[in-house]
């Protein structure tokens, strides 16, 4: 059973933040979805905390979050997290994060 | 025992900010300037609210530096460069509950929970002002602080936290600490467990919900009780519950309270506390007078004082602010350019630390749709998650995920509204408690801080 829900993805080094506050980005689709990943992923699931799931493929996070659905990833938190959003609402997320680099 | 389930709710903590005064400064901020520019406006004939106009700034004033005070201040600058945000905020740093119970278990130091608003200020050019909130004009969207300063924005975030129900007899005395705001609290109730002789009697009590952090007590308890065990044999743990039973994660609490820890708790449901006495060291409670060693008194809540101080108590028979779940802005009429996030609102979400950084998500995202001219996001998700403590290395867990509805019937009170509800295959428990869970604890406290604070 795996119960840990890391992904095994390389850390992404993320540049000096002076910029972030210049990004205005008003509504983005799929932006506010993802923010309820950064609790545990960090800001922008950049970490710290565990997997990082910014800048994959596009599809990559979305595959993830159907097996954890499944029942394919253990009986861990994220199976139960998983099963709280809708199809659209995964594929919307999913878009951002890989957005995310 | 009554098995009521309540949905959702997360460890510890959640919006803690309480507002008094307390020396800081600020590094200048043209929204600030325009704002103390603004002081003393009686004296003049110009309006406050000319301070407001043809700014190239919107400006928002965010009331309150706890998880969800702080991440709504970050999460607007972030998401929107165009607004100033001044974050009032009457202690210079923040002292996280969420892990504080580990404290009294001697397993960390108050220090090790607390944050500073250091980050916040330069790496988002956020502006602190540190000092003590005394009125709120909700409708012009001023905010007065106890040196006479009057800040005026567009809009106003609070965070206040809870406070507490006077307890009749309990006075000023310090016997019966709540340790339900950590610092000095948590300090003294861990020191009084300290110096409990062995086969001592310790009582906790709970409150009627809503409460901040749903299985904060229980786990509470757990802690305690395995604490006992080692550090001194032969005592015992009375749990005095408010409520007809445990309010949350039902099964892990009852095998833990019956099974694992059944030598040392004694759990009494419906045992309501009355008042009490200092002297002697006694509870009088629905249920009997009940006298302990040491006495965890967590009394029954209601939202930061401020928010009854500004007329914003409208919900939950005058005890929490009623908000619109799609901005979290204020439900009394006239008062829709005040939001109210995190402990302080009622809402069907749990009050709790990392809820309230989602509900301050929500509310920042909203907020930079309407001053850009926009409105808020039609379908807003929220989640809780949180881990307990069932001993002094194991862990549970709880989640849920929270999808907006338009009108929702709520089975308690009747009646259909808009609210955020639970996903009912997203809200559960872990069976049962590990150390791994005990680890990942560590992990997404160390995350949620990050993304509230850093």
């Amino acid at each position: 059973m795996i119960k840990r829900f890391r992904v095994l993805i390389p850390l992404v080094v993320v540049a000096a933040a002076a910029s972030t506050a210049a990004q205005a980005q008003v509504g983005q689709a799929g932006r506010l979805l993802a923010s309820n990943c950064f609790q545990c992923h960090g800001t922008n699931g950049k970490g710290p905390g565990f997997d990082d799931i910014n800048g994959k493929s596009v599809g990559e996070i979305y595959k993830k979050l159907k097996e954890f659905q499944a029942g394919k990833e253990g009986n861990g938190i994220m199976a139960k997290h998983a099963l709280g959003y809708t199809d659209a609402q995964l594929v919307a997320l999913d878009k951002w994060l890989s957005t995310q680099r | 025992m009554d098995r009521r389930i309540f949905l959702g709710s997360a460890l510890a903590g959640a919006v803690g900010a309480t507002l008094s005064a307390c020396g800081g400064g600020s590094e200048a901020d043209p929204a600030l300037e325009l704002a103390s520019s603004s002081r003393r406006t009686t004296t003049t004939t110009t309006p406050t609210t000319t301070t407001a106009a043809a700014s190239a700034k919107s400006r928002v004033i965010v009331i309150g530096g706890g998880m969800g005070g702080a991440t709504v201040a970050k999460y607007l600058r972030l998401w929107g460069d165009a607004i100033a945000v001044t974050l009032v905020e009457r202690m210079p740093t923040y002292t996280s509950n969420i892990m504080s119970s580990l404290v009294l278990s001697g397993q960390r130091t108050v220090s090790s929970l607390s944050y500073s608003y250091d980050t916040l200020r330069s790496k988002y050019g956020i502006t602190t002002v540190f000092g003590e909130v005394v009125a709120i004009d909700p409708v012009g969207a001023k905010v007065t602080l106890a040196n006479g300063t009057v800040l005026t924005a567009d809009r106003i975030v609070m965070a206040p936290g809870i406070s507490f129900d006077t307890v009749p007899g309990l006075g000023t005395s310090d016997k019966m600490p709540h340790a339900w705001q950590a610092g000095p609290q948590t300090t003294l109730l861990a020191n009084q467990l300290k110096a409990m002789p062995t086969r001592g009697v310790v009582v906790l009590t709970i409150p009627k919900t809503p409460y901040r952090c749903p299985p904060g007590p229980y786990e509470r308890a757990c802690l305690i009780a395995d604490w006992l065990k080692v550090k001194k044999p032969g005592s015992k743990l009375i749990v005095l519950d408010a409520n007809p039973g445990i309010v949350t994660e039902v099964d892990n609490f009852t095998n833990a309270f019956m099974g694992l820890h059944g030598n040392v708790i004694e759990y009494h449901a419906n045992a309501e506390v009355t008042s009490v006495d200092p002297s002697s060291m006694s509870l009088f409670t629905t249920a009997g007078t009940i006298r302990g060693d040491v006495i965890n008194m967590i009394p029954r809540q209601r939202a930061g004082s401020l928010i009854a101080t500004a007329g914003l108590n409208n919900a939950t028979e005058g005890r929490f602010a009623g908000v619109n779940v799609l901005s979290y802005a204020s439900t009394v009429s006239g008062a829709s350019k005040v939001h109210v996030i995190g402990d302080s609102s009622a809402t069907t979400q749990p009050k709790a630390g990392h809820i309230a950084n989602q509900e301050a998500k929500v509310c920042a995202d909203a907020i930079s749709r309407i001053l850009s001219g926009g409105s808020p996001d039609p379908a807003p998700v929220t989640n809780s998650a949180c881990f307990s403590t069932i001993t002094m290395s194991q862990a549970s867990w709880l989640t849920a995920v929270f999808q907006y509805n338009p009108a929702w019937l709520n089975p308690a009170t009747g009646i259909t509204g808009p609210a955020m509800v639970p996903v009912a295959a997203s809200s559960a428990a872990s069976t049962g408690w590990n150390k791994e869970n005990f680890e990942d604890m560590g992990e997404w406290f160390k995350a949620l801080m990050a993304d509230s604070f850093a």
